[in-house]
């Protein structure tokens, strides 16, 4: 059945005055993609903005704050939003076919504009939780409980840096 | 490790338990109780810390001893209200024990701050299990309550963690 289905298509395309090439003319079928749930567009925007933390912690180690007795603080901060961001995105399942993220495609990471103070670190770090905050109420119980405990974490950071 | 954020958490947690209240009195059979079970599990962890506090408040003076005290009140706040909260769901909220087995030896100074984190490190385990139920107020309501717990806890350890209250992951 199947061979003979195969057979009569150059016969059906003559009758239709269609070349092979044109038979996915259009929008492909299969090209498509699946919408990205609400849970993995909550957790991509989560882990742009640890990267960004990250960023801004590693300017100050870098540079800005390397000078101050803080430096070992900081240090430590550092390694704490770097496993949230490994925790982060080892939570990240895209569909197949979606459009590759990583770190270093992130228009958040990279360099940090103006000067890294110990009060833009604070300051960070609260918006930081409160953005948590007002993600986790709509997200699965499981992705909740990281986004709590992370923000929870973030919330410690800023009484480590004296605020 | 400063104490100041602790007492904003605090306040935020207060504001917000008034509306944790109101949420619980609406929910619905299955969601009360799912939120029950975690709310008696809050309960529970502070009727421990208070408890945990009074022994370790004796080995401590100073500023310590005064930041013990303030811990102390703080659960027993916390207490008031999820005993509230509790009740108004129509459940009996669970009794304190009258002793409560400590997880090591607690004789001097040094122990007692292990002590307090450890206390700390629980209410937070706690609270999370609220993060975990369906209601959004009451979901809100347990992110915020676990912060005060971390800060005291990072304050008693003498360092953060990038995971309160979850077995550090990876």
């Amino acid at each position: 059945m199947l061979a003979a289905s195969a057979a009569a298509l150059p016969a059906l395309l003559a009758t239709a005055s269609c070349r092979s090439s044109d038979v996915f003319a259009g929008p492909d079928p299969l090209a498509g993609r699946p919408a990205l749930s609400h849970d993995v567009i909550t957790l991509q925007a989560v882990i742009a903005a640890e990267q960004a933390m990250v960023s801004l912690y590693q300017a100050a180690v870098d540079a800005d704050l390397r000078a101050t007795d803080q430096v070992r603080v900081l240090e430590g901060l550092l390694g704490q939003h770097r496993q949230h961001l490994g925790q982060l995105q080892a939570r990240l399942v895209l569909p197949s076919g979606s459009p590759a993220t990583s770190p270093s495609a992130s228009p958040s990471s990279g360099a940090v504009p103006g000067p890294v103070t110990i009060g833009r670190l604070r300051a960070a770090e609260r918006a930081s939780t409160a953005d948590l905050l007002r993600r986790l109420v709509t997200v699965q119980p499981a992705l909740a409980q990281l986004f709590a405990s992370i923000a929870a974490s973030d919330a410690t950071h800023v009484a480590a840096l004296g605020g | 490790m400063t104490r100041v954020m602790a007492a904003s958490v605090s306040a935020s947690q207060a504001a917000f338990a008034g509306q944790a209240g109101q949420a619980v009195q609406a929910l619905q059979a299955g969601q009360a109780l799912q939120a029950g079970q975690a709310l008696q599990a809050a309960l529970a962890a502070e009727d421990a810390a208070i408890f945990g506090y009074g022994v370790a408040g004796a080995h401590l003076s100073g500023s310590r001893k005064s930041a013990a005290e303030q811990d102390w009140t703080g659960h027993n706040e916390a207490r008031d209200t999820l005993t509230a909260m509790i009740s108004a769901l129509g459940a009996t909220p669970v009794a304190a024990q009258a002793f409560y087995q400590l997880p090591f030896e607690v004789n001097d100074a040094a122990s007692a701050a292990r002590l307090a984190a450890y206390l700390e490190e629980g209410v937070t385990r706690a609270y999370l299990g609220l993060v975990a139920v369906s209601d959004r107020r009451l979901r809100m309501f347990g992110a915020l309550a676990m912060q005060g717990p971390a800060e005291r806890a990072a304050f008693w350890r003498g360092n953060t963690q990038a995971f309160p209250g979850l077995d550090a992951p990876g």
